[in-house]
């Protein structure tokens, strides 16, 4: 027991107009709770379309997936954003941030969602752990990418996941931000000990996780310690 | 309350301004022309009941009861009296038998009466009005008066016993009464001054009018509790049953403003829909990620909804500002030009002003937004993810749904809607099929063209949907704003051509026959034309087919005439006329009757109809059905007989002349020679009957401004919809050395084609929605309009270009590194 993810002969298959097309087949995976997992592959090889199933975004063509022990499967698309409310935070590549709301309102939005009382002071500490306490009345176009993604993370963070699935968060930056980002994501991990699972193509990034899987053509290489338990 | 927080940073952000502004937009419209039809309608009411002198009168042979009073005070209701005699009056030798009306204080209750210092006057400086009733002691007289008593004013009349001062005269007062009821002249004397004149003894025959005036649902009530209270001696006399030709003017107005209406809304609603297009495609990345926050879609609906339906309430709030103070501005000018008081527009035209916002949400904005929370939450992983807009044919149907609902409500006619929308959609369809033709050609043509050209054509053809979408719409403005243009200007065509500049302004009644003759001839003298003169004698409907006509129609004396030729715009609908009718099996005379009060008494061809003409009986046999032309200002009638077969009954004769303004003191010369005459002057009804025209012709000039408004801003919305893909062009194209003016032109011209397309349909299907109305609606006959068939496509190309070009300025003139930039 135990295992905040748990994914079971998982596949994806979708119907494009030159036929169907399996993106991922017979995965299997298990995430401790806490544990931090790398997933790595090439461009295409379905990274993002596994971290969409796993988090519920999607809905998988076959197996299961038990986020936190609840059957992803035997829930409607309603169950699963609820799911997704009370344990899961994101972090993507793009940011997406909302362009016409202040750096503040982007971090507030989800636990307003929530309906939580104390929304704007706790927006405020998160940017503030984040080091943008004198930008919180910018909008995401007025900061740089670095800044937009540390306000994103401090929107993952504000509303205390359990699970992180973070897809290529320094995809869109610089080596050197993307290190000062990278640490930021894993400080704040490690202080709220969130299951992380993030995607990543640079070897030095996968490393710093204490799990790491490899992607090739829709299909699980297993890889450092045994990822099948 | 989120919602709303979340509205305000919408709005601060833009997102929402251009659905704000298109909602605002349509209610606009919806209220200017919502409120200005019911202003109109109540004060074109208000002037046809002046015509009454209130909104209802009772008329009966003795004064209204105490109790009556009683309770018409109580209800707030206005009231005043008038008593109708005819009494001879005297100065010195001379007299006359005049048309004397005494009148309580607040008469009249609804209209003015006018008058002059200056005999003859009909308008001008000397032309006042009257800010009550006659003084005691004084009486305001028709003109005609003073030469057959052979008085001026300020000089003394005698009625009965009691002397009075002629002071003023009267120009126009309400119930100047039908052509046909004014015998004598006009004296208007204070009710104070009546008993003292000693002529009302028991047995004369006076006309009492109990006058009130109030608003429509509480004369309707109080009307309800009179009716059966109502002796055989009283009757209720409304507009309907006063003046038709009044109701003609106002029913083609009303019909026309509705039409305007219709269009407008439309324009609107076709910029509401492209703006919430917009919304839509800037907010499906929003909704992902709030569905990735584990938002429930009926939350993520519910928090949409909540804020579109403030924002429309708002808009409808600041569009109804709006439209009230641009249907205010119209009506002060109005009362600057024409000195009417325009009557206030009812609540209800306010709360159904303001409800068309969400109305226009639902029908136009909606629909197009509905999938947005069945975007899928994998979107925030792959961008490239389809999404599902759902079925355009529901946002149409939807869309017309609304429409057929505004119109419906604000219009009550459905004739009217049907017929705009399959111009619609004849309109899309050419569009479409234009646009795709247009396409295959640019094809071709690009290749050979020169680089602005090209330019243009491959813009066209890369946005290939969007294209024909601006064209349609392009096209729908600009049929709205032709066949508006176009009706409005046969409108007041035709009514010119109705009552031409020297068509007859003067009836004259009362002519004896051996006067017919002499009378021809002072008319010559004079350079006068003479019409027509029709013999006609006072006569009452008894029978049809020997048993008693229904009691409920024409229970007064008509005017009965007997005439060989049928009058230019008399039109014989069934039956036929005396050159081809065989003379009847029973040797009864032939009659003619007016199509509609047949209908009504349910006469049909063949039927015996008996008249009581003096006392006598006669028959005839019906012949023909005529349809006539109330608004010719001709003289008219319900009946006419075949020659000669009235020659029994003492017929007098009555003809209309044309005066030009210098001659008016014709009237005097003939008045003093045979006094017995009476003369109706028609140029006050038909400066009347102008005067509503133009108040019409008002309306539609603001429907056209807020028409050419939507068109606008739908414009603007459409080019809006495609900016960032341009400046991103404009930016490449110009990193890659082409230059300003390079991309301008292509823009100009890009535009100029489409607008000549549009340009095109737009004739097309005005030409046929015109001919459509025309038939159907306003029955007038159908005519091209060549003149707009080349202006049209010119004018429209150069118009949508401009704005085009301006809705694209930022895209071509921000400099390439800055869009290479954002775009990045
Ligand atoms: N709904 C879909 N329809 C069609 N093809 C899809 C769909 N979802 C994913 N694919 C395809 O499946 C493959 C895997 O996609 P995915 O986005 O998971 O790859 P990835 O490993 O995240 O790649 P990258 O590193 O570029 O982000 C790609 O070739 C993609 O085009
Ligand atoms: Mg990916």
């Amino acid at each position: 027991m135990a295992y905040m993810i748990q994914a079971e002969q998982l596949g994806k298959t979708v119907t494009t107009a030159s036929g169907d097309l399996t993106i991922l087949q017979d995965i299997n995976l298990r995430v401790e709770k806490g544990e931090s997992l790398a997933i790595t592959g090439a461009s295409g090889s379905g990274k993002s379309t596994l971290l969409g199933l796993l988090a519920g975004l999607d809905v998988p063509s076959q197996g299961r997936v038990l986020l936190a022990g609840e059957n992803l499967g035997e829930l409607d698309e309603e169950g699963r954003a609820r799911v997704r409310a009370e344990r899961v935070g994101f972090v993507f590549q793009s940011f997406q941030l909302l362009p016409g709301l202040t750096a503040l309102e982007n971090v507030m939005l989800p636990m307003e969602l929530g309906g939580q009382k104390n929304a704007e002071a706790r927006a405020k500490e998160y940017l503030a752990k984040v080091g943008l306490e004198a930008r919180v009345h910018h909008y995401p176009p007025q900061l740089s990418g670095g800044e937009q993604q540390r306000v994103a993370i401090a929107r993952a963070f504000a509303c205390e996941p359990e699970i992180l699935f973070a897809d290529e968060p320094t995809g869109n930056l610089d080596s050197a931000t993307g290190n000062t980002i990278n640490d930021l994501l894993f400080g704040l991990n490690a202080e709220a000990g969130t299951t992380l699972v993030l995607i990543t193509h640079e070897e030095r990034l996968a490393n710093r996780c204490a799990r790491q899987v490899q992607l090739a053509a829709g299909e699980l290489l297993i890889s450092g310690a045994a990822a099948e338990l | 309350m989120l919602a709303l927080r979340l509205l305000w940073r919408n709005w601060r952000s833009g997102e929402v301004k251009l659905l704000a502004i298109a909602l605002a937009l349509a209610v606009t419209v919806v209220s200017a022309i919502a409120l200005f039809t019911d202003r109109l309608e109540s004060t074109l009411l208000e002037q046809s009941n002046s015509l009454l002198g209130a909104d209802r009168l009772i008329t009966s042979n003795q004064r209204h009861q105490p109790e009556w009073q009683a309770e018409a005070d109580s209800r707030n209701i206005d009231t005043s009296q008038v008593a109708h005699f005819a009494s001879m009056v005297f100065a010195g030798d001379e007299m006359h038998l005049a048309s004397i009306k005494a009148v309580a204080p607040r008469y009249p209750l609804r209209g003015y009466i006018d008058l002059s210092e200056q005999p003859f006057a009909t308008s001008g400086p000397s032309v006042e009005r009257a800010t009550g009733i006659p003084p005691v002691g004084e009486v305001w007289v028709d003109s005609r008066l003073l030469p057959l008593l052979h008085i001026s004013l300020g000089d003394s009349l005698q009625i009965g016993e009691h002397s009075l001062t002629a002071s003023k005269v009267i120009v126009s007062e309400p119930d100047g009464s039908g052509p046909f009821s004014v015998m004598g002249a006009r004296i208007m004397m204070n009710w104070a001054d009546l008993a003292k004149t000693q002529v009302i003894q028991p047995g004369s025959r006076v006309e009492y009018q109990w006058l009130l005036a109030s608003s429509p649902e509480t004369l309707t009530d109080f009307i309800t509790w009179l009716e059966p209270r109502l002796t055989e001696h009283e009757e209720i006399v409304g507009i309907e049953n006063a003046q038709r030709r009044l109701q003609g003017t106002l029913k083609t107005g009303r019909r026309f403003l509705v039409l305007a209406a219709v269009m407008g809304v439309l324009l609107a609603g076709v910029a509401v829909a492209l703006a919430a297009r917009q919304f839509a495609s800037r907010h499906v990345n929003q909704v992902a990620l709030l569905k990735s926050l584990g938002v429930q879609a009926a939350r993520i609906r519910f928090l949409y909804l909540a804020q579109l339906v403030s924002l429309s309430l708002l808009a409808a709030f600041v569009g109804l500002l709006i439209g009230f103070a641009v249907q205010e501005l119209i009506a002060v000018a109005v009362h600057r030009l024409y000195q009417i008081e325009m009557a206030p527009a009812r609540l209800q035209t306010f709360v159904l002003s303001l409800l068309s916002g969400p109305v226009a949400l639902v029908g136009f904005a909606l629909p197009s937004l509905w999938f947005l929370p069945t975007v899928a939450p994998i979107k925030v992983l792959r961008q490239d993810m389809p999404i599902n807009t759902g079925a355009a044919v529901w946002q149409i149907a939807m869309a017309c749904a609304v429409l057929i609902l505004l119109v419906v409500v604000f219009g009550r006619d459905l004739v009217l809607g049907a017929t705009v929308l399959v111009a619609l959609l004849v309109v899309a369809a050419l569009a479409a099929l234009l646009a795709f033709g247009l396409l295959s050609l640019g094809k071709k043509a690009g290749s050979q063209a020169g680089s602005r050209w090209r330019l243009a054509i491959a813009s066209i053809q890369r946005r290939r949907s969007a294209s024909v979408l601006q064209v349609v719409v392009f096209a729908t403005a600009v049929m709205l704003l032709l066949t508006l243009t176009i009706v409005r200007t046969s409108l007041i065509e035709e009514w010119q051509v109705k009552v031409p500049e020297d068509a007859p302004n003067h009836f004259v009644l009362n002519v004896a026959p051996a006067q017919v003759e002499p009378f021809k001839q002072l008319l010559d003298s004079n350079q006068l034309g003479v019409e027509q003169l029709y013999p006609m004698v006072r006569g009452r409907l008894t029978h049809i087919n020997g048993e008693l006509k229904p009691e409920d129609t024409l229970n007064r004396e008509a005017s009965l005439t007997w005439s060989d030729t049928l009058a230019a715009d008399n039109e014989v609908v069934a039956g036929l006329w005396w050159d081809e009718w065989p003379a009847s099996a029973t040797g009864l005379a032939g009659v003619s009757v007016e199509v509609e009060v047949a209908g009504r008494l349910g006469i049909e061809l063949g039927d015996t109809l008996t008249f009581s003409i003096g006392g006598l009986q006669a028959q005839a046999e019906v012949a023909s059905f005529r349809t006539l032309e109330w608004e010719s200002l001709q003289p008219n009638f319900y009946f006419i007989f075949q020659p000669g077969a009235l020659d029994d009954y003492s017929p007098m004769y009555m003809t209309s002349v044309y005066l030009p303004p210098e001659q008016k003191s014709f009237i005097n010369t003939l008045l003093s020679r045979y006094p017995t005459i009476v003369v109706i002057e028609l140029d006050r009804i038909i400066n009347q009957i102008r005067t509503i025209v133009s108040q019409v012709s008002d309306g539609v000039g603001l429907v056209l401004l807020m028409v050419l408004l939507g068109g606008c801003l739908v414009l603007v919305a459409s080019v809006n919809g495609s900016i960032n893909e341009r400046k991103q062009e404009a930016g490449l194209l110009r990193a890659l050395g082409a230059s300003r003016s390079l991309i301008t032109g292509g823009v100009w011209t890009e535009f100029a084609i489409l607008g000549f397309a549009a340009g095109i349909i737009a004739t097309i299907a005005a030409e046929a929605l015109i001919i459509g109305l025309q038939i159907a609606v306003f029955e007038v006959p159908v005519q091209p309009h060549f003149v707009y068939w080349l202006a049209t496509p010119v004018v429209t190309s150069l118009f949508v270009a401009a704005i085009g070009a301006f809705s694209c300025r930022h895209a071509v003139n921000t400099p390439p590194a800055v869009v290479l930039r954002e775009a990045a």
